[in-house]
């Protein structure tokens, strides 16, 4: 009957149609992968015995499970089946051994692999796990980003072993990024670009006009970026800017100060060398570049303004990094002279700091722009209100390609690195319309910066992953000592706790137990260099003996470690624990490799002439226990030295202060500088 | 040693009637089994022709079935929870033997049960089928669409991807906007203001319990009306009622 023929003939064709799904299934290419891994492994083997144990090992997915990890699941090590086994060093990929990292080959098991690569764990294909075929999951961040891996569990603006990350969130919090861009954990975020309000006092609309047309160009140091504006709008905002009302008190210091008599240029010029200026600005490209060049600074500022600013910066800028240099009346005269004599722009045309005579319909375009450009983010952070300028940034590094709008870069590979780091160099390729400056990122810059946002994760990771420093509580008095702090900038070069620059390397969290008052009272009065080989010295402040006395006093009461002993030697004299061993330490150890000691010794540590005079014999003998323990990345090596040892060679630093003011030590301290 | 087999008790007990191929003893095995008894002892030839119903009915019915198959192997792989009901469609496609398989075959029966009722409905309506004595039955099976389309819906969002999500967030938006249960209706079906893990539950278990026990009860009142109203009704034999056009 061919109703039945056909029943049969159908049901046949029917099974085998649903023998191509098992099928499939025994051919996925994880199984060839793995047999072929079988086979080379047994053939690298060194033993007969691992060799049967590679042989025996089942075709079988892999998998890591990280159960408080976002319960992740990674089978990555179905295809790398070799990441942690050292027998596979130099096999080929799959196969091959992982690099070694601070996280591998140990941590496997903690962190997986998609928690530092991305890509799709759960993935048993090569296309779907890393991401290369569409609608896969997130794709694998590519290996120059790696370090964006780094950054979803290691919050701190420096992450050791992640130079290319800490880089791109230094640049991030250098360009100010934060104060258009909300992102978790960076609301207190404030640019410190400065407040425009002694504009019309300080420069003219020449200079102005120059400075909106490019900043860079103007200053090479400059953080605020190129806004691209036609000529049209530098005008308008020219106009706005000078149309501000100036601070009568600020308007009238400026002026008073435009009215004095003129100072000594040679002078100036010997303050300006002695104040260490370019520890934070450049003349000529030359110093650290974290404030403004200096080289055209009399073309820039006028005389009036640079003098009242000089007098009292935080008056001008409450946000400045400058601290307040003590210079008398006559004194700061003769800095600007010479800032007026040397630091001028002389291609500039005669009339770069005339005022503009405001045309206030103009003005009022410039006012619309001010807003219009989000200008008010930097320059008038209260004014801005509560809702950040520009779109958050807050999960971006998890953004899926297909969601951003690539709009007319065609050109571009279709992933988010691509488009960040093209959004990071030209921001307005992408559309008309759009307001975000370019900030002249050079590639490198945007790869660091790309890095940095691709760390930053739609989720916060699990605390048991989250690290951050351990906190340390920042003791900030207020009163009078506050007010010194404040005023003399300590923390734009120093720590306390966890605030202020890391530019010192002396934070000033246990500064009182560390060194004795009667050098720091002198050496706060004059300054001299430490560490010869850093570019970052502790400027001259002219800081009057009362303040230095009361700053001392005040580090020496609060700023201590309660686990540095006051007194090491229990109660004994230093003598009695025996400073001649302590010496014959000193040379075994080699310690004059790094420290000048009387006219001899490296230059890489601080010279210890003079050590008994600054150092307390409780931090001495606590630094040699672990230098480490104080900052992760001094030099110092931990000689692991026993109590008793470190006790002597504490001793004998002890002893080392200058006899007489005799001309030994004195040449030593010359060679230092 | 077949013989043996034939013979013995237990075979006896199961197959009653043997396989002899005459009409009484056929009519026996239909009335004498649970599951047969719904289906009429005797069909014509004709009715079996693919012309005469287009087998869309027996289509509707074997992906039904194939959907419960299936449905019941999916529900040991899936967990009706956020995160994890997405994770397990990934676990399907890339751990699960022959996972993928099983989840598309889900999806395409799915696909065609929703197709193959619409186009039933459209064979009866224009064979003129819903006409007494099958009015009763006509209604059935809308209450078979139905059910068939919430199936269909509440399977949207069990996967609890952004297709899902979206479909289901607009789908309960619809239905608020009926007049004066619209809000209520919303609330009840989502367990909640927005699609959320108690929507993914009360989907789950519409989808897996309440909807089909429904539909297999209307299916079984379907299949049963169709033996008492006299068989599957084909193309209406009558020319006496043309249609205008031919007249014309």
């Amino acid at each position: 009957m061919p109703l039945r023929r056909l029943f049969a003939i159908s049901s046949v064709l029917f099974l085998l149609v649903l023998a191509i799904s098992p099928a499939k299934n025994a051919l996925r290419s994880y199984r060839s992968l793995q047999r072929q891994y079988r086979k080379l492994a047994s053939s690298r083997a060194h033993s007969l015995k691992s060799a049967q144990g590679y042989e025996a090992r089942p075709v079988a997915i892999q998998q890591i499970w990280l159960r408080d990890f976002e319960n992740r699941v990674d089978r990555c090590t179905t295809c790398h089946l070799g990441v942690a086994d050292p027998l596979m060093a130099g096999a080929p990929r799959p196969f091959d051994l992982h690099p070694g990292t601070p996280h591998t080959p140990g941590g496997f098991d903690r962190f997986g692999c998609t928690s530092c690569h991305g890509g799709q764990g759960l993935a048993t294909t090569q296309p779907d796990a890393h991401g290369s075929s569409v609608d896969a999951g997130p794709p694998m961040t590519p290996p120059v980003f790696i370090e964006a891996g780094c950054g979803r569990c290691h919050l701190s603006d420096s992450v050791a072993g992640a130079p290319v990350l800490s880089r791109g969130r230094a640049l991030i919090a250098r360009a100010g990024c934060y104060a258009c861009h909300a992102v978790r954990g960076q609301d207190a975020f404030r640019s410190e670009a400065p407040p425009l309000a002694t504009l019309p006092l300080k420069t003219g609309g020449a200079w102005v006009k120059r400075w909106l047309k490019d900043p860079k160009s103007v200053d090479p140091n400059a953080t605020m970026p190129n806004f691209h504006l036609t000529d049209q709008a530098i005008d308008e905002l020219s106009h706005f800017l000078f149309a501000a009302q100036v601070p009568k008190e600020l308007a009238g210091r400026i002026e008073a100060a435009a009215a004095e008599p003129p100072g000594s240029s040679a002078n100036g010029k010997k303050l300006v060398s002695e104040s260490r200026c370019i520890t934070c600005h450049t003349v000529e490209g030359k110093g650290k570049g974290s404030a403004p060049e200096l080289s055209k600074i009399a073309s820039t500022a006028s005389r009036g303004w640079l003098l009242a600013f000089l007098r009292e910066p935080q008056a001008f800028n409450p946000r400045t990094a400058m601290p307040r240099y003590h210079f008398s009346e006559t004194e700061s005269r003769d800095v600007v002279a010479f800032l007026e004599d040397e630091f001028r722009d002389f291609d500039a045309p005669k009339d770069i700091l005339e005022p503009l005579r405001v045309n206030q319909s103009l003005a009022e375009n410039g006012r619309k722009l001010f807003r219009l450009y989000g200008c008010f983010s930097c320059h008038d952070p209260a004014g801005s209100g509560s809702e950040k300028f520009g779109p958050e940034l807050d999960g971006i590094g998890d953004k899926r390609a297909q969601s951003l709008d690539f709009g007319r870069r065609t050109d571009l590979v279709r992933a988010l690195p691509a488009w960040l780091a093209a959004k990071l160099e030209s921001p307005r390729s992408f559309a008309d319309g759009l307001k975000m400056p370019s900030y002249g990122f050079n590639a490198d810059d945007s790869r660091a910066v790309t890095t940095a946002l691709l760390a930053l994760g739609a989720q916060g990771v699990p605390d048991r992953y989250r690290y951050a420093p351990p906190q340390k509580p920042a003791l900030l008095p207020g009163g009078p000592v506050g007010s010194l702090i404040q005023s003399y900038r300590c923390l734009s070069c120093h720590q306390i706790g966890d605030r202020g620059a890391d530019v010192s390397t002396a934070p000033l969290t246990y500064e009182g137990s560390k060194v004795k008052r009667d050098w720091l009272v002198d050496y706060l009065v004059l300054s001299y260099t430490l560490r010869p080989i850093l570019e970052e010295r502790m400027p001259v402040l002219r800081m009057p003996r009362e303040d230095a006395t009361q700053l001392a006093d005040a580090l020496e009461s609060f700023y201590v470690d309660p686990s540095i002993l006051a007194d090491p030697f229990a109660g004994r004299p230093a003598s009695d624990a025996d400073p001649a061993e302590g010496q014959r330490l000193y040379v075994g150890l080699g310690c004059r490799g790094c420290h000048i000691l009387g006219s001899s010794g490296g230059y890489y540590g601080p010279p210890l002439t003079e050590a008994g005079k600054r150092l307390k014999p409780g931090w001495t003998y606590a630094w040699l226990k672990g230098p480490q323990r104080w900052r992760a990345d001094v030099r110092c090596p931990d000689y692991g030295l026993s109590d008793t040892d470190a006790l002597r060679l504490a001793a004998y630093l002890e002893t080392l202060v200058p006899v007489a003011p005799s001309a030994k030590p004195e040449k030593a301290a010359r060679g230092v500088r | 040693m077949a013989d043996w087999l034939r013979g013995s008790a237990v075979y006896r007990s199961i197959v009653r009637h043997g396989t002899a191929d005459t009409n009484r003893n056929r009519s026996l095995v239909i009335f004498e089994n649970l599951f047969l008894h719904v289906h009429p002892v005797k069909v014509r030839e004709k009715t079996l022709r693919f012309s005469h119903t287009y087998w869309l009915g027996g289509v509707t019915l074997v992906s039904s079935l194939v959907l419960i198959a299936t449905g019941i192997l999916l529900m040991f792989y899936y967990h009706p929870s956020v995160p994890q009901a997405y994770r397990d469609m990934k676990e399907l496609n890339y751990v699960v033997d022959n996972g993928l398989f099983l989840r598309n075959l889900h999806r395409w029966a799915a696909h065609l049960m929703v197709f193959g009722a619409f186009l039933h409905m459209l064979r009866v309506f224009y064979h003129r089928a819903y006409r007494p004595p099958r009015q009763f039955n006509w209604v059935v099976g809308i209450i078979l669409l139905i059910l068939t389309l919430f199936l269909s819906y509440t399977g949207y969002l069990l996967p609890w991807d952004q297709l899902a999500f979206w479909g289901v967030s607009v789908g309960t938006n619809m239905a608020k906007e009926a007049p004066l249960v619209g809000e209520g209706i919303r609330f009840l079906l989502l367990g909640g203001n927005v699609v959320s893990e108690n929507a993914l539950l009360r989907f789950y278990v519409l989808h897996c319990v309440v909807l089909p026990v429904a539909l297999l009860l209307f299916l079984s009142v379907h299949i049963w009306r169709i033996r008492k109203d006299g068989g599957v009704q084909g193309p209406p034999s009558d020319v006496d009622d043309p249609r205008p056009e031919e007249s014309a």
